[in-house]
């Protein structure tokens, strides 16, 4: 299928599309021009089709789509403002898992031995063994990971609370 | 075709406008009203006529004017306007068919109260008018419903249907051609014209 139109075709589609009366010259042209007569047709058929499109139809109410819109509009500035917020919550969580994990590194001795007096079996070696870690900082240790842990959990729960809806 | 054309770079005459000061500005409710009166019944007909689907043909018009009224307004002229719903209802369509859309309502014709005061004969010619076009692929009906129906440039389509202004005249010479094709098997054309 190639492109070949009549130097003619132009002037007689601008005609077709606006309704308009051809000249004597283009209809003249038009009955001895199959390829210019098929290319008015289609214009007519679709400007025909147009005018049977023109039904008296109940369209979408108006008042709807402004309110779905101020929705939308809504929607989207909420979105945008709680964009930070989003961000910091995921930065307060890679603190804590960071800091968590810099902790158990840190005091990795004191929470073993920690763990030895509490297993029933290991008090008897725990008590044999030097005391490396004072009951302070037994204190501080168990106090330490209690907090991070509750701040991962809290920012946990906030991040699957927050998918939610 | 040129009496009514439209200009379909409303994002462009926005742009031109803002930097000429113009400030862009949420609408009312009330201008909104005006805009959807004057506009959507024609851009309906011709997401009925892309879609062949009334309930696709409603949501699109919807989501053309939620789009418009996304964003502050850099024009309030109605041509640029009709353009950038135009504009919008097209995207929409395109999005529709990429997203499968298509397949999941089936094509239906008007009801007896929506095709008018026709009736009988003249529906059923109706019916098959609006069959013939749907054998046309959605690029297609896109080009001559904007070129014919709405006089639109090519420049104009090209920038609505994201194509080169260049091949648009290509495009809309081969959909007509195509369409007489299709109404001369069907027995509206008056024959072969080779």
């Amino acid at each position: 299928m190639t492109f070949r139109a009549c130097s003619e075709q132009p002037d007689i589609l601008d005609a077709a599309s606006a309704g308009r009366e051809l000249p004597a010259v283009l209809t003249a042209h038009l009955a001895s021009c199959p390829s210019c007569r098929e290319q008015v047709d289609a214009v007519t058929f679709v400007r025909g089709l147009a005018e049977t499109a023109d039904a008296p139809r109940q369209l979408p109410d108006p008042a709807v789509i402004w309110w779905k819109a101020q929705l939308l509009r809504r929607w989207q500035a909420e979105r945008a403002a709680s964009e930070p917020i989003e961000r910091m919550r995921w930065i307060e969580l890679a603190a804590g898992v960071a800091s968590l994990a810099a902790f158990l590194v840190w005091q990795w001795q004191g929470l073993v031995t920690l763990v030895a007096r509490a297993v029933p079996a290991g008090v008897a070696a725990a008590s044999a063994a030097p005391q490396e870690s004072s009951p302070m900082a037994i204190v501080l240790i168990v106090c330490g990971a209690a907090s991070i842990g509750a701040m991962v959990l809290a920012a946990l729960h906030r991040r699957l609370g927050g998918a939610s809806y | 075709m040129a009496d009514h054309a439209v200009t379909l770079d409303a994002e462009d005459v926005s742009a031109q406008q803002v930097e000429a000061g113009a400030r862009p500005e949420l609408l009312n409710e009330s201008e909104f009203q005006d805009i959807y009166r004057l506009h959507a019944r024609p851009l309906w007909a011709y997401l009925y006529r892309l879609t062949g689907n009334a309930a696709d043909a409603d949501d699109l018009l919807q989501e053309a004017y939620c789009r418009m009224l996304a964003a502050p307004l850099a024009t309030r002229d109605d041509r640029e306007l009709r353009a950038y719903l135009f504009r919008a209802a097209t995207n929409a369509a395109t999005d529709l068919w990429r997203r499968g859309g298509r397949g999941k309502r089936r094509e239906e014709p008007l009801s007896d109260d929506a095709a008018g005061p026709a009736r009988g004969g003249d529906a059923a010619l109706k019916q098959d008018m609006a069959r013939t076009f749907r054998d046309l692929k959605p690029q297609e009906r896109m080009l001559l419903w904007l070129a014919h129906v709405e006089g639109s440039a090519h420049r104009e389509i090209a920038a609505a249907l994201g194509l080169k202004p260049a091949s648009v005249p290509v495009l809309l010479f081969r959909a007509r051609r195509k369409l007489a094709g299709l109404l001369r098997k069907k027995g509206y054309g008056p024959g072969d014209p080779s």
